[in-house]
C-alpha cells in the first residue's frame, strides 16, 4: 500500500470544495471552544494532513456509539469526519466478513504501524480468560492487546470502553473492565457517554489529525473541551435551581413550568459532558430539556449509583433540608461557576492560539 | 426569529449590547489596520432573545448569499459594512455554527487556490483540451 493521499487531495477527487472543509473546521473549532480565527489554520492543516487510519474494535457493546457517530439523514456538515479518516476496520460497517475482515485489520496494522488510531467501543471481558466475548477465534482481550500494540493512540468511545459501563454494573458476570485496565503505555483518550456525543468523537479525531497531539484531558482522560463543564453548569434550568424552584414530581406545576429536576434525581451537578450545549438528535434537545433528569451516563459507575430518581443529596441527609441549603447557596455558586467557566474558556482560547504554530 | 424550546430562552441578558461593543471595536481595527476578526456566537451564553436582539440591531445590508456545501449556509452583510453574519446549518436544519466576521469579505466566500486550479483544469477539459489538475499550479492565489 502506498502513502495515503492527503485530505485535500481526497476532497478534490470527490469534488468537495475547500469551502466545505473550512465550514467543517469552523464547526469543530466552535464545539471545541477554539478561537474563531483558528478555523482557517485548522482547515489548511487538515488539507495537508494524510487521512488517519482508524481501526475500530467493537467489544462488549450495543452499537449505540457507532449509531451516534454515523446517524445522519442527509449529507451534512457532520458527515465530513468520514473524509478525514480511513476507517480500515469496523465489524459493523465493513462489507467484508470472516477471514477477509481479519485480513483487513492485519493489513491496516502492518501498513500503518505506529501511526494508526484504535477506536474502541465496549468494555473488555476478563473473567475466565475473557471467553465471554470473542470473535474470529480470539477473545476481545486478545484482539485488543494485539491491535493496540503498534497503535499511535487509543480512543475509547462510550462509557463501556471508558469506564466499564453497563457490562461492568453489578454483578458484572463477565468481569468487564475499561480499556485502560488492560492496556498501558499508550496515549489513551476517553470519550464517555451512553452513547457519547458525535461532535466529541469527531472533534477529538480532527484535533489529533490537525495538531498531531492529544487535546487537553481531565483527570479521567476526557477532552476538557467537551467534558470541562458539568451539565449543571450549562443547563438552561440552572436559574430555577438558583432560585430554589424545583419540580417535585414529573406531572406537577413545577415540571410543567420547566423548573429544576434536582429533586427528581437529576445527576447534572456531578456529570461532565456537553449535552446541554451540543444537544442530541440534530440539536433538538437533551434529556433535561425533554423533562427527564440527567442519568450521569458519562461518569464512572453511573449504573450503580443508587437509583436514577434518587436525589444526589438523599444519601447524606434529609433531601428537603439539603435542597434548601443548596438553593440558598445556588445564587453565589451560580456567579462563581459562571466566572470559572469564563476563565476556563479564556485559558482554552489562549492555549489553542499557540497550537497552530506548534 | 429563533425557535424557543423553553421559557428561559426568552430572557434577555444584555449580552447583545456587549457583543455590539466588541464588534464596534473590531470594526475600528479593521478600518485602521485591515486586521480581520471573528466572534463565535455559539461560544457565548446568549439566549435566543439576545441573538434576536443582536440580529435586529445589526440589521441587513447590501449583500446576502446562500451556500450549498455539506449542508446549507447563509450569510449576509449587516448594515455596517465589513460586518458579516455567517450561519452554518447541520443535520435537520439546526444551526451548527454561527459567527460574526469582521472582514472585507467573509473567508468562506473566497475561492481557494486549490479549487481554482481544479476548476481551470476542468474548464480546459470541457472545452476539449487535455489539462490535468496537476498541470495547473496555484498562482497568485496560492
Amino acid at each position: 500500500m502506498g502513502e495515503r493521499e492527503t485530505i485535500g487531495e481526497l476532497l478534490l477527487a470527490r469534488g468537495i470544495s475547500r469551502r466545505a472543509l473550512l465550514k467543517y473546521a469552523t464547526y469543530l473549532a466552535s464545539t471545541m471552544a477554539l478561537p474563531p480565527m483558528a478555523s482557517s489554520v485548522m482547515a489548511e492543516a487538515l488539507a495537508k494532513a494524510r487521512r488517519q487510519s482508524v481501526i475500530w474494535l467493537s467489544l462488549q457493546e450495543c452499537t449505540g456509539c457507532t449509531e451516534s457517530l454515523t446517524r445522519s439523514f442527509s449529507p451534512t456538515i457532520e458527515d465530513m469526519i468520514f473524509n478525514l479518516i480511513s476507517l480500515d476496520y469496523h465489524e459493523t460497517l465493513q462489507a467484508v466478513s470472516g477471514a477477509a475482515a481479519e485480513q483487513a485489520r492485519l493489513a491496516a496494522m502492518h501498513d500503518n504501524k505506529g501511526k494508526y488510531v484504535v477506536v474502541v467501543d465496549g468494555s473488555v471481558s476478563t473473567r475466565d480468560g475473557g471467553v465471554y466475548a470473542a470473535s474470529a477465534g480470539k477473545t476481545n482481550l486478545q484482539m485488543l492487546q494485539e491491535t493496540a500494540q503498534d497503535a499511535l493512540a487509543l480512543i475509547c468511545v462510550g462509557t463501556c470502553a471508558a469506564f466499564g459501563g453497563v457490562p461492568h454494573a453489578r454483578p458484572n458476570p463477565t468481569g468487564a473492565v475499561p480499556v485502560s485496565d488492560v492496556i498501558g503505555g499508550k496515549p489513551l483518550i476517553n470519550i464517555s457517554g451512553c452513547p457519547p456525543i458525535a461532535e466529541a468523537m469527531a472533534g477529538t479525531i480532527a484535533y489529533l489529525i490537525t495538531f498531531n497531539r492529544l487535546p487537553d484531558l481531565d483527570h479521567l482522560n476526557r477532552p476538557k473541551a467537551y467534558f470541562g463543564d458539568s451539565i449543571h453548569d450549562r443547563c438552561y434550568r440552572r436559574p430555577f435551581y438558583d432560585k430554589g424552584l424545583f419540580a417535585k414530581s414529573f406531572d406537577d406545576e413545577g415540571a410543567r413550568k420547566g423548573w429544576c429536576l434536582f429533586e427528581l434525581g437529576c445527576k447534572g451537578p456531578v456529570t461532565h459532558n456537553a449535552c446541554a450545549t451540543l444537544k442530541w438528535n440534530g440539536g433538538v434537545s437533551f434529556p433535561i430539556e425533554s423533562g427527564h433528569g440527567c442519568l450521569g451516563c458519562s461518569e464512572p459507575n453511573f449504573w450503580d449509583q443508587g437509583g436514577f430518581y434518587r436525589p444526589l443529596s438523599a444519601t447524606t441527609a434529609n433531601p428537603a433540608a439539603v435542597i434548601g441549603g443548596a438553593a440558598a447557596a445556588g445564587v453565589a455558586v451560580g456567579v462563581t461557576s459562571a466566572l470559572l467557566a469564563r476563565r476556563r474558556k479564556q485559558q482554552a482560547a489562549q492555549q489553542a492560539a499557540k497550537e497552530p504554530q506548534a | 426569529m429563533r425557535a424557543r424550546s423553553n421559557d428561559m430562552a426568552a430572557i434577555p441578558t444584555g449580552l447583545a449590547g456587549g457583543v455590539l461593543q466588541e464588534i464596534a471595536g473590531r470594526l475600528a481595527d479593521l478600518a485602521r489596520t485591515g486586521e480581520s476578526a471573528a466572534i463565535d456566537l455559539r461560544s457565548l451564553p446568549m439566549t435566543s432573545t439576545d441573538l434576536d436582539e443582536l440580529e435586529h440591531r445589526l440589521g441587513r445590508g447590501e449583500v446576502a448569499a446562500r451556500l450549498t456545501l455539506a449542508g446549507a449556509s447563509e450569510l449576509w452583510e449587516t448594515r455596517y459594512s465589513g460586518v458579516w453574519w455567517v450561519r452554518h446549518y447541520g443535520a435537520g436544519g439546526r444551526i451548527a455554527a454561527e459567527r460574526i466576521e469582521i472582514a472585507a469579505v467573509p473567508e468562506i466566500l473566497v475561492a481557494h487556490a486549490a479549487d481554482i486550479a481544479a476548476a481551470a483544469a476542468r474548464a480546459r477539459c470541457d472545452l476539449g483540451g487535455d489539462a490535468s489538475v496537476t498541470d495547473m499550479e496555484p498562482g497568485i492565489h496560492g
